[in-house]
């Protein structure tokens, strides 16, 4: 373990932890107002479409919804059918991650 | 905690805790081919926990980045955890302050998904979520362990154990469409990510797009719920 390996996981480690720790200890105790429930509600969504969204729409940083080059977006079709369908995680990851695995190596 | 607190979290966490395997091996691995060895990268997952930001971190090391540059880029990725601590902390009441410091650590996208979903839909309490939480963490820092230890011996395509990943995403987003204003907050949402990263070209794109396409969803949600209300009082006066 080489020191430049220390900072790095102490440095990753803090600025982790800290908005992982942060809101449950200010807000201990307290109740969450309805509304911002309500709004809280909404995060969940929202955080796995942008990193959804994000990353498979985009092919070596480029915006690109042509399938064949983007051999992502087909395998997220099926993962978003199969997941809709049968409500299995499971499922829906194997067999989204067969069809990465064969758009790898067909295309 | 109770030994059936464990057998309910494995029950609802199975499915994600047999994907970490797999992307725990490959986590180890590709961080090991960044350059750093088994134990650096048993105490990353240990102390970091997160995985895509350790796959970010084994990129951005092969390619040379400075240390500050991965911590930077790593506080942007985890930013996120701001809005699942908020939430947990309003789904949890009154856990005590050891409590709070480990299940805070050991939050993960995909183990929030599950004890959000368990919490809203079923009997569940915060010793189950903690042992929801605690099953992924041991999973993926024994599997990036083993992944490194094996590192040497295996090659698989990038392309694949990334999207293990975006698959895992996936399967948890559908699990979340309570209503048809959820599929609308979730493509507003994912929209406002891909024209965010293009414009700013950095990942707090995915944090603006995620706030503001949940105060959106709030927004459309009150608005209806107003004119519920409004609608109601009508009725009555008119009776």
């Amino acid at each position: 373990m080489t020191s430049q390996h220390i900072q790095l996981i102490l440095g990753m480690a803090v600025v982790t932890y800290l908005p992982r720790v942060l809101p449950m200890l200010v807000l201990n105790n307290r109740t969450i107002p309805e509304k911002v429930s309500k709004w809280m509600s909404f995060i969940p969504v929202s955080i796995f479409s942008a990193l959804i969204f994000s990353d498979i729409f985009f092919w070596k940083n480029q915006f690109t919804i042509d399938p064949v080059t983007n051999i992502k977006l087909i395998p997220s079709v099926i993962v978003f059918y199969v997941a809709y369908k049968t409500k299995n995680l499971l499922w829906s990851m194997v067999l989204g991650i067969s069809a990465i695995t064969l758009m790898v190596y067909l295309v | 905690m109770k030994k059936q607190d464990w057998l309910d979290g494995l029950k609802v966490m199975y499915p994600v805790i047999i994907s970490y395997v797999p992307l725990g091996l490959a986590g180890g691995m590709v961080l090991y081919d960044a350059g750093l060895n088994a134990i650096t990268i048993l105490a990353m997952s240990l102390l970091v926990f997160g995985g895509a930001a350790q796959f970010m971190a084994a990129s951005m090391v092969s390619m040379g980045a400075s240390v500050s540059a991965i911590i930077t880029m790593t506080f942007f990725l985890n930013l996120r955890h701001l809005l699942m601590s908020s939430s947990m902390s309003g789904l949890i009441k009154k856990p005590s302050l050891p409590f709070t410091l480990f299940f805070s650590h050991t939050l993960a996208d995909e183990s929030f998904a599950i004890n959000y979903n368990q919490f809203k839909n079923h009997e569940w309490t915060a010793n189950k979520a903690l042992a929801t939480n605690t099953l992924a963490y041991a999973t993926w820092s024994i599997s990036t362990f083993v992944g490194a230890l094996v590192g040497s011996a295996w090659v698989i395509d990038t392309t694949i154990i990334n999207y293990v990943l975006i698959a895992m995403f996936i399967s948890l987003l559908v699990s979340q469409f309570a209503s048809k204003l959820y599929v609308f907050v979730g493509l507003t949402a994912g929209v406002l990510a891909i024209i965010f990263t293009i414009l700013l070209q950095h990942t707090i794109a995915l944090v603006i797009a995620a706030v503001v396409a949940s105060f959106i969803g709030y927004f459309i949600d009150d608005y209806f719920t107003n004119r519920k209300e409004y609608t109601r009082k009508e009725g009555i006066e008119y009776d």
